[in-house]
């Protein structure tokens, strides 16, 4: 059956742009800025597990999990290094934006002269046969991505909700000035955003990693999706996030029944437009200065 | 053979200052964040190469890219207008995805990754600029042009009105002026002018493919306006000699030259970010983005 396959995935892509784009959107709820270079993370992390596993010849577990730690340390790098020392200018969101563009691509043309342009391969999993389940094909390795991406994002919400860190972040990304006045240093909370969403970006790069081949700008291409995913759920909204990257995945996969599959990216963009257009606040209906 | 060398910089120069002083004119007079230019300058490249390619005469080609990028600025400013700071960065970039996305796609007419080779070199009234001398004389015309009518209108009552829409664009509303109307005006004429440029490099070059047409094409020309210096073209002038010459200068350390295409794009951004940091009104600058 089409359909049940178009829907697979449709599901398997929503799961990981959901992983880009609620890492994306924490990011962007504290600190209030887009945060371009976030792609880049996700593919440095599945150049680092590549190196470590597939050419230094690493325990898996091990590479795995450096990756992701490899991935929070860059993102809390470029909140210090740069965005910091802008901010310490109390400069615009659009400045800041520029500054993660500039960083996307330094750091995706660094990929470029590390690792070359050939495109490469994690080979962890070898390729295996699909289940059928209702006419549709599903690999073992893709009910393991939609899986760890649900457990994940389980895990944020808690996050979000009970912690201390978590409650902090929510009150810096409602009213930064209150959440000062009451002891919560705004700093602090960026710098736990970029660790937190940089983290998750890493293990969205491991799984992508294991998925497809790895090219230098494959973060710019994630990027494109996540943003988009966050946006048509409301942006700076952990959950608006998740289901406007769902949402994409569905309208994506289900796009390419009519259009060559070359324009997927292209149905991302003009779903990103109509939404920017008619409802810029997305989905859920974020309530953001956007218009004049 | 360094002589050669040169007039092919001196080329490249030409054809980044028109992009860049036209980029200038919506991120600079008007504050607007497009990061849209490099999208005018595919429309432009394309439209006159398959144009030229199916024998229409250059002056024709030249003209109707402009006019066919002015036509895309104005239809993208429609929808656009009420965008403002991020939200129409994300859009703008977002119809630079489109565009590529469709040169990359649309076989049919644009033979795809393939691209389109064998575009003829230029001729105009007879004579032919088919060498690169004669192509840098051409190239000078359409600068001296292009700058003498930007710097026209952004001296003239309506660039002033587009500074103003920069730096309040609810005051400049109550004075009655129709800030929407201006601002589409400023979109359309800063696309046509990447839409000559793109004409210009899609001769000179004689190849086209989506891959000149990137991301990152638009950053050496963001560097450029935001080095020099928002609002002053002056400065877009001074950055584009700097900014495009420097990377050559990898080329005589010995860089082998697979690496300098990366190093080129580290470097600006590198530029980019330090300028943010610590010089962010550029060197000839009058104003910050905000």
């Amino acid at each position: 059956m089409v359909f049940t396959q178009l829907l697979i995935n449709g599901l398997i892509a929503g799961a990981i742009y959901a992983l880009v784009a609620s890492g994306f959107s924490l990011i962007y709820a504290t600190s209030k800025f887009i945060h371009f270079a976030h792609g880049v993370t996700i593919a440095f992390s599945s150049y680092i597990l590549y190196f470590l596993f597939a050419v230094v010849g690493l325990n898996f577990g091990f590479s795995v999990i450096f990756a992701i730690i490899f991935a929070s340390v860059l993102g809390l790098l470029m909140n210090l290094l740069v965005f910091k020392q802008l901010r310490k200018r109390k400069t615009s969101g659009v400045i800041l934006l520029i500054a993660s563009f500039a960083l996307l691509i330094l750091l995706e043309s660094l990929i470029l002269l590390l690792f070359g342009a050939e495109v490469k391969t994690v080979g962890y999993i070898k390729v295996a046969g699909g289940l059928e389940v209702l006419g549709a094909i599903i690999t073992p390795l893709q009910i393991f991505i939609v899986i760890s991406s649900f457990v994940l994002l389980g895990l944020l919400f808690l996050f979000m909700k009970k912690t201390k860190i978590g409650k902090a972040m929510r009150a810096v990304s409602d009213n930064k000035d209150v959440a000062e006045i009451v002891g919560i240093s705004s700093e602090k909370i960026y710098n736990w955003a970029f660790i937190i969403g940089s983290a998750i970006a890493g293990i969205a790069g491991i799984l992508v990693g294991l998925e497809q081949s790895l090219d230098p700008t494959m973060g710019t291409s994630l990027m494109i999706k996540g943003f988009t995913g966050a946006i048509i759920g409301g942006i700076g909204s952990v959950p608006g996030a998740i289901l406007g990257s769902f949402l994409l995945g569905f309208v994506e996969n289900f796009g390419i029944w009519f259009l060559p599959s070359g324009y997927k990216d292209a149905i991302a963009f003009v779903l990103l437009f109509i939404f920017l257009l008619f409802r810029s606040k997305g989905i859920l209906g974020i309530k953001r200065e956007v218009e004049k | 053979m360094i002589e050669a060398y040169l007039i092919h910089l001196l080329i490249l120069i030409g054809i980044y200052l028109i992009l860049a002083i036209s980029l200038q004119l919506t991120i600079g007079y008007t504050g607007l964040l497009n990061l849209g230019h490099i999208a005018f300058f595919a429309i432009g490249a394309y439209t006159s190469a398959l144009l030229a390619l199916n024998g229409v005469p250059f002056l024709i080609c030249f003209l109707l890219a402009g006019i066919f990028a002015m036509f895309f600025g104005f239809l993208l400013s429609v929808p656009t207008n009420k965008l403002k700071g991020d939200y129409l960065a994300l859009a703008t970039l977002a119809f630079t995805f489109v565009v590529y996305s469709i040169t990359l796609n649309w076989t049919g007419l644009t033979r795809g990754p393939l691209g389109l080779p064998g575009i003829p070199k230029p001729s105009l009234f007879g004579l032919s600029f088919s060498s690169n001398f004669s192509f840098l004389i051409l190239t000078l015309i359409v600068i001296l042009v292009s700058y003498l009518i930007i710097r026209r209108l952004v001296g003239s009552p309506f660039g002033k009105v587009l500074e103003a829409i920069r730096d309040d664009e609810l005051a400049t509303k109550v004075l009655g002026k129709n800030t929407f109307k201006m601002k589409s005006y400023a979109l359309a004429t800063s696309a046509f002018f990447a839409g000559i440029a793109g004409s210009l490099y899609a001769h000179y070059i004689t190849f086209i493919d989506p891959s000149s047409f990137t991301l990152l094409q638009l950053i050496p020309i963001l560097v450029i306006v935001i080095v020099g210096g928002l609002a002053s073209l002056k400065g877009t002038i001074v950055a584009t000699f700097v900014l495009v010459l420097l990377p050559e200068s990898l080329r005589f350390i010995g860089f082998p030259s697979s690496m300098v295409g990366p190093m080129r794009q580290i470097i600006y951004a590198l530029i980019l970010i330090l300028i943010l940091i610590y010089k962010p009104k550029g060197f000839y600058g009058k104003v910050e983005l905000e």
